[in-house]
């Protein structure tokens, strides 16, 4: 044991294979277009692929997802007081990437959160860091209980809300170059319309969120998307015959919910509270407290769609979508489209 | 840190039964009296120490509610122990603890080691279930059992590191094969499997059913 010699931390050899998809860099060539800065994978190259997040849960450790690109990028946990301020200290970024549980899925099923503690004067620099920083996988979530909105265009911040109403409010690392901003723009489209690919029924609804909309509109992005989405609603009995099913499931969990809030703030109430010391102790990990308003469980009249065992053939991978869509340089902003 | 084993543990159990209270206290020693509700898998790890061995457990906090039975599901592949949980107060919980143990039996390795764990002994005035209960279904199903407090702490350090002590007897015994990672267990990246593998097998330090530290 002694005898074979230390390693060193973290740096984990990734080797994947991609058995349905091509890669960025091949639907780039596919498309005519040549790669970035001579990246032999643009996604690498801007560190939205094969990054910090994606090294972990690929490791043997986790060996998570093995066969599934992840698309990843740091971000700075932020609230608004009067302006967006960093919750904690600038070493303490959150990793926030999405992947498929398996590779052939036509859209991303999974989101992974993880914390990171980087060294004292350490540039973050996302995909190639010259010390590797201490990163934590902290949850992994189905994204059909996520909703991601684009709440600050200016600012680069992502506003998740989980099925139970955890909020927390991202920034993208300032190290990130724009175009990365447009991809996660572009996620964001594609879990709330779904892919021009995945059904030719306009009156199917194709959303991969399960979590009801409710009345927040962040800097008037996502007011657009909503507008967007009611011009193209189905019929509502189609939606809720759709619905029905994951409407009992979710009633379900509302109920386990508001059961759970009432015993919380009960016992809140009953216990003696160690939470001067609770609060914020572990940077990257807490939310952004809300309120618990669950008035918008009344508002799941309409169908949810999601396919996740396709039994047709599948199209190329999320990020080839997302690079086919928001090319670097050649691309316009599509934010004022949204 | 290096480790010369980590296992994967899995806590189920309904929801409210403390399950990620369990977790934030053997691994940050606190109490949060408040939590929200887990949706997905929520992580925590810790090194331990077994018979001079550190051990990592990297511990996988499920969601309790039924909704998310069938994500759930997905996660014990792979686990070497599994903490079942139940509240003491909440008979109802007890109740579904055949359906639980249905789960893990049937998605996971048939050599996991599953810890029954009676949380919140705190709340003695408002036992819905018997200790004896709790002895007595360990005792038919073959699991080890423990009564805790998250919120005093008590029992929480013995309920993960019994149940780890477990698991590496198997592993001395032979039982568990270290190199199938279906079974939950990854030899440390510095670790030479001969010498991980303790000859000896006088080491059970795990304590049986009923057993505890007297704290609750």
């Amino acid at each position: 044991m002694s005898s074979i010699p230390q390693r060193k931390k973290k740096t984990v050899k990734v080797t994947r294979s991609y058995p349905t998809f091509p890669t960025l860099n091949a639907w780039e060539e596919f498309r005519g277009l040549l790669p970035v800065d001579g990246e032999p994978n643009p996604g690498v190259g801007l560190g939205v692929e094969e990054g910090l997040l994606c090294q972990m849960v690929h490791s043997p450790e986790f060996n998570l997802f093995p066969d599934s690109v992840v698309f990843e990028s740091n971000f700075v946990q932020v609230k608004k007081d009067r302006k967006w301020i960093n919750i904690y200290k600038a070493s303490n970024t959150m990793a926030l990437g999405v992947t498929s549980s398996v590779p052939c899925l036509p859209l991303p099923n999974i989101l992974l959160m993880a914390s990171v503690k980087w060294h004292q004067g350490q540039s973050q620099t996302w995909n190639r860091p010259s010390t590797a920083p201490h990163i934590i996988l902290k949850r992994i979530l189905p994204l059909k209980l996520v909703e991601l909105q684009i709440c600050d265009h200016l600012q680069r911040i992502l506003r998740l809300r989980t099925v139970t109403e955890k909020i927390y409010y991202l920034r993208l690392h300032p190290d990130h170059p724009g175009t990365v901003f447009r991809f996660w723009i572009r996620l964001v489209q594609i879990l709330q319309n779904g892919l021009s690919i995945t059904t030719k029924d306009p009156r199917i609804l194709v959303t991969h969120c399960l979590v009801p909309k409710n009345s927040y509109s962040p800097s008037g992005d996502s007011k657009l998307v909503q507008k967007k989405l009611q011009a193209s609603q189905p019929s509502e009995s189609l939606m809720q015959l759709m619905a029905k099913g994951e409407s009992e499931a979710l009633s379900q969990i509302f109920a386990d919910l508001h059961q759970h809030n009432q015993f919380s703030s009960r016992s809140s109430k009953k216990t003696d509270t160690k939470k001067d010391s609770s609060e914020k102790d572990t940077p990257g990990e807490d939310c952004i407290p809300c309120t618990r308003d669950l008035s918008w469980r009344d508002s799941l009249t309409y169908g949810e769609w999601e396919r996740e065992n396709p039994s047709g053939p599948q199209p190329l991978s999320l990020l080839s979508t997302l690079a086919a869509s928001t090319r670097p340089q050649l691309t316009p902003l599509i934010g004022n489209s949204i | 840190m290096t480790y010369a084993y980590l296992f994967k543990y899995i806590i189920i159990g309904d929801t409210g039964v403390g399950k990620s209270c369990l977790l934030l206290q053997f691994t940050d020693k606190r109490f949060q009296p408040v939590h929200d509700l887990t949706i997905g898998v929520e992580f925590g790890a810790r090194m331990v120490n077994i018979d001079g061995k550190q051990i990592k457990l990297q511990i996988w906090d499920t969601a309790g509610q039924e909704s998310f039975r069938s994500i759930t599901r997905s996660y014990y592949r792979g686990a070497a122990g599994a903490l079942l949980v139940y509240d003491i107060t909440r008979r109802e919980t007890f109740n579904h603890l055949t359906s639980w143990l249905e789960d893990a039996r049937q998605h996971s390795s048939s050599n996991m080691v599953i810890m029954l764990i009676g949380n919140k002994s705190d709340l003695e005035s408002r036992r819905d279930v018997k200790r004896e209960e709790g002895e007595a279904f360990a005792r038919e199903h073959g699991l080890i059992f423990m009564e805790t407090s998250a919120k005093t702490a008590c029992n929480v350090e013995e309920a993960f590191i019994n149940t780890a002590k477990e698991i590496y007897r198997k592993i001395q015994q032979g039982l568990f094969d270290v190199h199938n990672e279906a079974n939950g267990i990854k030899i440390g990246p510095q670790q030479c499997i001969s010498t991980s593998v303790g000859p000896s097998a006088s080491q059970r330090n795990s304590r049986d059913v009923g057993s505890n530290s007297g704290c609750c």
